[in-house]
């Protein structure tokens, strides 16, 4: 990603709209006891866009954004969310994908990770009272439907940051489909024969 | 390319962005509420304020849609529960209701035997009906005890219902015509063949009461001279008449009903009067069995139940 004044505003408005569509639409609609979370899912599509350090960076500025506009435990959030944007940049930087699906189980990953170790951080912080045996399939709940969510949302976050990106992976995608394919025997590609 | 810079400079982010997240979050518990910290949540919280509660109006219709389809997709379910509930709930409404008829009843028939001039020493038995005669000409029942539980033939039975003013009555309600060993059969004092030698209190005349076929709401009490005059409202008991060698099945003292209508006719000799029964002979469910006769000795005193 391009480091510029433009990038940052962008990748602010993303966060913000992610965080006020949440709290004021997703959070209040219960679907088979759990609801989507659109947050972690644009942290994940700019970490992976963008790279680990924008991931990570993003995923800070969620966590604190979200603990601030919800009152929740500061820095809970932006501690797990900073980790699951570097995972989901290192991922994208290590394997270099391509494939136009791969929002999907990168989300569901994503969104895996980020209930897990919300759950685990927010348990060993402050939860005293005894935890029901529902919010698991609150979690799995979570993951379906943000898997359902992925694709849109990373378009959408990958039109955003379209402009202040250095590689763009649905580019590079199309000139790897617009290369004429070679043919004939594996020993004999590229040489002239 | 491997890229020692690069690499430095990703391991430096992430562990200042893990070490401003957990310096957060110590200084949040550390701090009281009144820190740093909460005061920002709280500055934050205001600022956010008209953006969501803008941003709730305005995504109001996708929340109705989504709250609308998960509402339809759980109206099934709770459709199917709330179904399994009223069956229950109307299952239970029965019993109550079953119940509350049965202690009416057995109110009316405790409150028969407490009456004065009721015969005494009867050691009554309590009955459940199980079957009912269903035609109007032979008004008969079934009960659930039998000669087992010492019912035998003749035995006069009383039945309870509500009177007008809303109170457990009883009264006579037919005889033991047939007996089995754990069931037995009851006429009932409207079936064509019956005939209960009455006497009206306290005026004294004597008569037999007949039913009138169909209407078991309605008692004829015939055969009463025509010089004895009886009004409307007054009582009709068994007289349980005993001649040399003929005597009334029903004991003295058992109430039958209450006059409701008296024929004056100039031209007969006797009079006819209509006779609305204590006990509702329709809607039975508990009986009770006379099983012993009183003491020859008693006499009747009846009082208005």
């Amino acid at each position: 990603m391009i480091l510029s004044g433009g990038a940052l505003v962008r990748v602010g408005l993303l966060l913000l709209l992610a965080v006020v569509l949440q709290l004021s639409a997703l959070s209040q609609i219960g679907i088979v006891g759990g609801q989507a979370d659109v947050v972690v899912l644009v942290v994940a599509a700019v970490a992976y866009y963008a790279g680990s350090v924008p991931g990570c960076a993003t995923g800070f500025a969620a966590g604190f954004l979200l603990d601030l506009a919800t009152g929740a435990t500061m820095g809970a959030s932006s501690l797990v969310l900073t980790a699951v944007g570097y995972g989901v940049g290192r991922f994208r930087e290590l394997r270099d994908p391509s494939h136009g699906l791969l929002p999907i189980p990168g989300g569901a990953a994503a969104t895996a990770g980020w209930v897990v170790a919300f759950a685990a951080v927010s348990f060993m912080l402050d939860v005293g009272a005894r935890v029901s045996p529902l919010v698991f399939r609150d979690m799995v709940v979570t993951v379906l439907l943000n898997t359902l969510l992925a694709l849109p949302v990373f378009a959408g976050c990958r039109r955003v940051l379209r402009p202040s990106l250095r590689v763009d992976p649905v580019e590079v995608r199309r000139r790897r489909e617009q290369q004429p394919r070679e043919t004939g025997p594996i020993g004999l590609r590229g040489m002239e024969v | 390319m491997y890229d020692r810079k690069a690499v430095r400079r990703r391991r430096a982010a992430l562990a200042v962005f893990v070490a401003l997240s957990i310096a957060i979050l110590t200084a949040y518990f550390g701090e009281s509420g009144g820190g740093f910290f909460h005061a920002l949540q709280r500055g934050a919280q205001e600022a956010f304020a008209p953006i969501e509660s803008g941003a709730t109006r305005a995504l109001k219709p996708v929340r109705d849609f989504f709250g609308w389809a998960g509402d339809t997709i759980d109206a099934k379910d709770q459709n199917k529960e709330l179904k399994e509930e009223v069956e229950r709930l109307r299952s239970e409404l029965a019993d109550a209701q079953t119940s509350r008829r049965d202690a009416r009843q057995l109110r009316g028939l405790v409150g028969l035997h407490r009456q004065e001039g009721f015969p005494r020493g009867t050691r009554p038995v309590a009955a459940r009906v199980i079957a009912r005669s269903p035609t109007v000409w032979f008004s008969s029942l079934k009960i659930d005890k039998g000669s087992g539980d010492g019912i035998r033939l003749n035995q006069p039975v009383i039945a309870a219902a509500t009177n007008t003013s809303g109170s457990a009555v009883g009264g006579l309600a037919g005889k033991i015509t047939r007996v089995t060993g754990g069931t037995a059969e009851v006429t009932l004092i409207t079936d064509e063949s019956s005939g209960v030698a009455a006497q009206v209190m306290p005026a004294g005349a004597s008569g037999v009461v007949k039913p009138e076929v169909g209407n078991p709401r309605d008692l004829l009490l015939d055969f009463v001279e025509g010089g004895r005059r009886v009004t409307e409202g007054t009582i009709v008991v068994t007289s349980g008449f005993k001649a040399s060698r003929v005597e009334s099945l029903f004991p003295r003292g058992i109430p039958i009903g209450e006059v409701t209508k008296v024929d004056l006719d100039e031209v007969e000799l006797y009079q006819r009067v209509h006779i609305r029964p204590y006990a509702d002979l329709r809607r039975i469910d508990i009986v009770q069995v006379l099983t012993r006769k009183p003491p020859a000795t008693q006499t009747a005193e009846v009082v208005a139940p």
